[in-house]
């Protein structure tokens, strides 16, 4: 990898926002082109730091700080990303269900999904099911992504479910659940496609849809 | 803080300094609790899971109380920030009265504060923490209340009631907490402990249902308690003042219930020790709580008996108990499942930690907290058979923390991946509400290796 691009990469790990946004200028002034700016020194570096994670060796100040600096990054890069045709990687409607105000499992998981190159739109918290189907109708979004912490309130994500197949949209998006009461289970009942128990692997599932 | 600021707290609810959710927690919160933890010094020692500095746990509530004042709550339904004053803050402390008269009748008793290294056994709730099989209810509240330690119970919870599902804010719930506050109260008396201090309901998650089972004949009376939470982080919302304003003017006990995360907006250990002494400040003058329900828990494993989970446990009942008099549980969250050595293990560690620390018990969620029908009174048991034991023998907390170290030996390594255990219902009959042979033969087992790291066990 080209050293530059080890430099932004440590810099976003590290959090360092001005170094980030510097590093990524300095790499398309030296030529790199807009995607392996994009790809090796923005991207994979949210990967490493979405696997310190896991690891326990980071957590969500850490992640906050690595993924503001990869944002500032990313608005020195996007302009370039634009002229040089680079498509980011969807984009996903996220948000934590109606009657729930928790939002730290939401944060996350956007966090680390807008590291893997993701456009997210946050509805944010307490959010209705005609709220989530508006969104896919107006965002036109590959995933939408749906937080509970409660048992009480959970329930309300197969509704959720309902409301975007009642626009004739289901078939158009991947709904991944997940929150400290959702199980695998769950998820399946109520006819979502996958769950995701953290993150991480919020972002592979995210993925692995295509 | 007395009932007559009550008003006072509401108004600020809705005029206080105005401001957004991201910027509260990421330009306000976050930064604060940082600066704080570096102008205490305050630091994280893993030899010491129960440790035995007491300038480090009043530096602790030093910053918990500069942070409260600094950061206040956040309304999130008007963005409008309440903040106190130090002399309020202050005038609330001197007001709380360290003990309370809870229960009814025979079994009703008092509740004091305790100090750290009390010889005073703690005051035991003892809880599931989770939902179950609506045909479960009544036995599973059947035998925590028929705990002789239980000074208190609280009930699983419902998700279905009548067969169909309950949903928040729909009649669904109406059905659901008044079958909960009723089979509870029925529990009750067939345990021929009618007058039990019970706290009660967690089915109820809106307001209208909390409202809906304020009723001293067959409901939840004024005699007993209620949960009230806070959201995570340092904030509150309309919903959560209706259910304040309620319990205070119906007249029953109000805990806060408090869990900051470990891991998340707080960080790590530091941050999360002041986070949740925080935590018992908002309780005392916003919810207008009597006692804390304190349960802080691990971002990744929802669990608070890991090393650093200990300490944050240890450290906040310490700050907490040297400081006020304010009364507050201890609520373990544990790795593994019911029938599993694993978890009695993590359960003895939580009760000891918390005891000699100057903590009560709230007892105790297991397997994640996160699989229906998971708990069994047994757990509890344990957790509160060490509290009272540590208690007794008036043992220290350098004592503690060797016993503690040893306990982590048991499962530490174990705990990303923690067995699930059984339900309820293949660990005790459900009939009799009583434990089956092969796993209160293994409770005495654990109960013996505890014993024979030096905690003396009345019985």
């Amino acid at each position: 990898m080209e050293p530059i691009l080890v430099a932004a990469a440590e810099s976003v790990i590290a959090g360092r926002k001005a170094e980030a946004e510097r590093h990524v200028a300095q790499a398309l002034t030296a030529g790199l082109s807009p995607q392996s700016i994009l790809t090796e020194g923005l991207i994979a570096p949210m990967a490493e730091v979405g696997a310190r994670f896991e690891r326990g060796e980071f957590y969500v100040p850490e992640m906050l700080i690595a993924a503001r600096a990869m944002q500032a990054g990313l608005a020195v890069l996007k302009p370039h990303l634009a002229q040089a045709g680079v498509v980011m990687g969807g984009t996903v409607v996220i948000g934590t269900v109606q009657g729930d105000l928790h939002d730290i499992g939401k944060n996350l998981v956007a966090m680390m999904l807008e590291g893997a190159g993701f456009e997210i739109v946050d509805l944010g918290t307490d959010v209705g099911p005609e709220k989530f189907a508006a969104a896919v109708r107006e965002h036109h979004p590959s995933l939408v992504g749906m937080s509970a912490l409660l048992t009480t309130t959970m329930k309300n994500m197969q509704s959720c479910i309902q409301a975007i197949e009642d626009l004739g949209l289901r078939s158009q998006v991947k709904i991944l659940v997940g929150g400290a009461p959702v199980t695998e289970a769950f998820a399946t009942s109520i006819g979502a496609d996958g769950y995701a128990p953290d993150a991480s692997r919020a972002v592979a599932l995210a993925k692995s849809f295509g | 803080m007395p009932p007559v600021q009550m008003w006072n707290i509401f108004e600020r609810a809705g005029t206080g300094p105005f401001c957004e959710d991201d910027d509260f927690t990421f330009k306000i919160l976050m930064p604060k609790l940082q600066q704080v933890i570096r102008k205490y010094d305050i630091r994280y020692d893993p030899a010491m899971p129960i440790p035995q500095d007491d300038d480090l746990a009043d530096r602790v509530w030093q910053a918990a109380v500069e942070f409260f004042l600094e950061v206040g709550v956040l309304n999130g339904d008007t963005h409008r920030r309440i903040l106190l004053e130090e002399a309020e803050l202050r005038e609330a402390l001197y007001h709380a009265p360290g003990r309370y008269w809870v229960g009814a009748g025979k079994d009703a008793r008092w509740w004091e504060h305790r100090a750290v290294e009390d010889e005073r056994t703690p005051f035991c709730i003892f809880s599931p923490d989770i939902t179950c099989d609506e045909d479960l209810f009544l036995p599973m509240s059947l035998a925590y209340i028929q705990e002789p330690l239980a000074d208190s119970v609280c009930a699983p919870i419902l998700e279905e009631s009548m067969g169909l599902p309950i949903k928040s804010g729909t009649p669904t719930e109406m059905a659901g907490v008044v079958e909960h506050a009723m089979t509870l109260r029925q529990a009750a008396k067939l345990a021929g402990r009618p007058g039990m201090f019970l706290v009660a309901v967690g089915t109820a998650q809106s307001d209208t249902g909390q409202i809906a089972v304020s009723n001293d004949d067959w409901g939840v009376r004024h005699t007993d308690g209620r949960l009230i939470g806070i959201l995570s982080e340092m904030r509150v919302d309309n919903e959560l003042l209706n259910k304040i304003a309620h319990c205070a003017q119906f007249g029953c006990l109000v805990g806060c219930l408090s869990g900051a995360i470990y891991g998340g907006y707080a960080g790590r250990a530091e941050g999360t020790a002041v986070l949740e002494t925080a935590y018992h400040l908002v309780g005392l003058t916003i919810h207008q709580a009597s006692f804390q329900q304190s349960f802080p828990f691990h971002l990744h494993f929802t669990s608070n008996s890991g090393r650093e989970m200990l300490w944050v446990v240890s450290m906040v009942h310490q700050a907490v108990s040297r400081n006020s008099r304010i009364l507050s549980t201890s609520n373990g969250f544990l790795n593994a499942g019911p029938g599993t050595e694993m978890v009695l293990f993590e359960a003895a560690a939580h009760g000891l930690a918390s005891v000699v620390s100057g903590g009560d018990l709230w007892e105790t969620a297991v397997a994640r907290n996160k699989h229906r029908n998971y708990a069994t009174p047994l757990e509890a048991r344990l957790a509160c058979e060490v509290g009272h034991a540590v208690a007794r023998q008036r043992m220290s907390r350098g004592q503690a923390n060797q016993i503690v170290l040893h306990l982590l030996e048991k499962y530490e390594a174990q705990i990303a991946q923690a067995p699930k255990g059984k339900p309820f219902q293949e660990c005790y009959d459900r009939r009799t509400a009583r434990p089956n042979a092969w796993y209160l033969d293994m409770y005495k087992r654990v109960k013996e290796q505890v014993a024979t790291l030096g905690v003396q066990f009345p019985y």
